[in-house]
């Protein structure tokens, strides 16, 4: 068995550098099926904004697959210098390239340690392989595997526990104070950028209604346009924050447009429940006095950036487990696979050599018939089986250790003496 | 359940056995099902310093135990409503299952240390209640069922109100806070508990009011067992049901929400737990 891993992550090359060697989705199957047929071999592709990488696979070592091959297909494909290449790539063989493909699947090489779509992008770029049929029994095996050592390490470990995007622990807040949105209004307040992600989430719970607000109409009605909301002007600012239940804020005023007195005004005027303000403006928007826990929760970016913070922390205690799990299922996998693989053939080992003695044992008696006894037969018989299991021993126990050595190559004299363990 | 037998403390000839542990039925005990519902609430405390898989589910299966042995000890035993000692074991057993129902529908809130204390609480304290002995006549009637069931029920609202209501507490203590939510107690959001809280009492009024009215013809028809008018409980009941009255127009008239309201509903529940102290033979020193 040969596995061959190459590529680059963010870790080791640039994002220019990713970006020339990233995939279009367009030719990833093309350059699927290109390499499968220029190598012979099982392939696959797993593209993303952080990493481009390559694996491929042979059962048979018929010949060698070297990455340097690889990274001539890589610099050929892309039209980059190969020299610009080699120092920005990694190279893993054999239990490396398990170890690296089970890491990245649960997530321990990303960016981000315990996010969640890497999972996915290793599923699509397995799906992909299958529906090119560029990958067979290995990369099948070893990409299911990848699966579940990642479902594993989710499940085992608190890796991937609590949100790490500023959008999504604000939501997180949003939840801990509303159970239903059909009835909410949202109000934003300005047209910053960094709140467009923080609107997308909010989106996604569905509310009633999205009122959006700004010094200058024109913004305001071009940010209700992209979130299917309404403008509204400025000046209304206090009754739209008297009936708005989550008020999303990123303005670029330079002092808070909301200050405690204004907000005492505003909550006199308010007849619904409480109202939670993501203020996410630097410098920031609201007065944070308002603050109460109950019928005003306002949490800002720094808030909202300290959780992130923690939850990151918290996750890096859990990547030790991790990679303990991590380990074990590359040696489960690997000797999964060995056992898979040398079976069948111990099984036609051991048939030859039974059929060839009992040719041999059935010779012997028919030239000796007559002249032994019962116990006789039974003895020869029992010699002869003991002499073909000791010759076996050496050859099957060998091929059993060849899972902590695949991949290394031998001179038929190097495997003589090691299948029949014989002193060199 | 409704059926009220006089119970003389004699064992059926004929024992009935559980069909899990094969114990005869009637000697289950209080003792059982509590330390059942001790042990589920236990390993929940541990959950949340400790948690660890399975921890919860192994849990869950103790509470399930202890409602198993609670049913068939109240339909073995099948203690009056119309007795105190009744009266509490079926509350308890009522929250037994709200608790069962919370843990196994929303299993990520810490939903069971906040139900089993009040559950292990009312098994506690029908301990020392006199076991029913032959009950009065009276009781025996519709109207006396009747009565006690009602605010049996009433109490149900209450116990769910004050659990409501202390989770708010807890819910408003973390986000003034701002305890990051992957670190928090997960519980409901405020709307939901708030609106738990307004379901419990809503439903608990009306069948307070009804179970008063009905206690109260019985006090006048003169053929009560619970006492007169000056009785402890009496005077406990009406007021309890003056100061729902006060909670539901401050809710209704006045629109207090939020914490406030929480924490009239925890002094409703705590009226509630005097007016049954008040006729508990510790309290009183001795036997009804």
């Amino acid at each position: 068995m040969m596995l061959l891993a190459v590529g680059c992550s963010f870790r080791a090359s640039s994002v220019e550098l990713r970006e020339r060697l990233a995939f279009h989705p367009a030719n990833l199957p093309l350059a699927l099926d290109e390499m499968s047929a220029r190598y012979g071999c099982e392939a696959a592709i797993l593209n993303t904004c952080n990493r481009v990488e390559i694996y491929l696979a042979r059962v048979t070592p018929l010949a060698a697959m070297t990455a340097d091959l690889v990274i001539e297909f890589l610099a050929e494909f892309h039209r980059v210098p190969e020299a610009e290449l080699r120092s920005h790539l990694f190279i893993h063989r054999q239990q490396e390239a398990v170890r690296h493909l089970f890491r990245v699947a649960a997530s321990l090489d990303s960016m981000i340690v315990g996010e969640g779509q890497i999972a996915g992008q290793v599923k699509q770029a397995y799906e992909l392989a299958q529906q090119r049929a560029t990958a067979g029994p290995f990369l099948h095996a070893l990409f299911q595997h990848a699966r579940q050592v990642a479902k594993r390490v989710r499940t085992e470990t608190g890796i991937s526990k609590g949100h790490v995007s500023v959008s999504s622990v604000a939501v997180d807040y949003v939840r801990q104070v509303f159970a239903h949105f059909h009835d909410k209004t949202i109000l934003v307040i300005g047209a910053g950028k960094m709140g467009e992600l923080t609107l997308r989430h909010l989106r996604q719970l569905k509310p009633y209604r999205i009122l959006v607000t700004n010094r200058s109409l024109d913004k305001a009605e071009a940010v209700a346009r992209g979130c299917a909301g309404t403008a509204m002007p400025w000046d209304r600012l206090d009754d739209v924050l008297a009936h708005a239940d989550i008020i999303l804020s990123t303005t670029g005023a330079t002092e808070p447009i909301v200050t405690l007195e204004r907000w005492e005004k505003v909550r006199a005027k308010r007849t619904g429940g409480p109202a939670v303000i993501l203020d996410i403006a630097v410098p920031r928007d609201f007065d944070p006095r308002i603050h109460d826990g109950e019928l005003t929760c306002l949490f800002n970016i720094d808030d909202l950036k300290r959780i992130r913070e923690t939850t990151l922390q918290d996750r890096l205690k859990h990547v030790g487990p991790a990679e303990a799990i991590v380990e074990q299922e590359q040696r489960r996998f690997l000797e999964a696979w060995h056992r898979r693989r040398n079976g069948p053939i111990i099984t036609r080992l051991r048939q030859e050599f039974e059929t060839k003695t009992q040719a041999v044992v059935q010779q012997l008696l028919q030239r000796l018939n007559g002249r032994l006894t019962e116990a006789d037969r039974k003895d020869i018989e029992g010699a002869f089986r003991l002499l073909q299991n000791q010759l076996l021993h050496g050859p099957i126990s060998a091929l059993t250790e060849e899972v902590h050595d695949a991949g290394r190559h031998h001179t038929l004299m190097e495997a003589l003496l090691k299948l029949f363990r014989l002193p060199e | 359940m409704g059926l009220v037998i006089p119970y003389n403390g004699e064992v059926p000839s004929d024992s009935f056995l559980d069909p899990i542990t094969n114990m005869p039925i009637e000697k289950i005990t209080r003792l059982c099902f509590g330390a059942s519902y001790a042990v589920a609430l236990l390993l929940e405390l541990i959950q949340l310093v400790w948690p660890r898989w399975g921890q919860r589910f192994i849990g869950l299966a103790f509470g399930i135990a202890g409602l198993l042995a609670h049913s068939l000890f109240l339909a073995w035993n099948q203690p009056s409503l119309a007795t105190q000692f009744g009266s509490m074991l079926f509350l308890a057993w009522i929250l037994a299952v709200f608790y069962l129902y919370g843990a196994i529908h929303h299993r990520k809130l810490a939903w069971a240390i906040f139900v089993l204390p009040l559950v292990l609480g009312l098994v506690l304290l029908s301990g020392p209640l006199p076991r029913p002995g032959v009950v009065e006549r009276s009781w025996l009637t519709s109207w006396g069922l009747l009565h006690g069931s009602l605010l049996m029920f009433a109490a149900v609202g209450v116990c769910v109100g004050f659990v409501a209501s202390v989770m708010y507490l807890v819910q408003v203590r973390q986000l003034k806070a701002k305890v990051p939510p992957g670190q928090a107690l997960r519980l409901f959001s405020l709307e939901r508990l708030e609106e738990m809280n307004r379901r419990a009492i809503n439903l608990a009024f009306p069948l307070l009011t009804a179970g008063v009215i009905v206690g109260l013809a019985l006090l006048i028809h003169g053929d009560s067992v619970s006492g007169d008018w000056a009785a402890p409980k009496t005077i406990g009941t009406g007021v309890l049901w003056l100061a729902f009255l006060l909670v539901l127009f401050l809710r209704y008239g006045v629109h207090l929400r939020g914490r406030q309201l929480a924490l009239l509903t925890i002094v409703v529940f705590a009226l509630m737990v005097f007016t049954l102290a008040s006729s508990h033979p510790m309290v009183q020193g001795g036997s009804e």
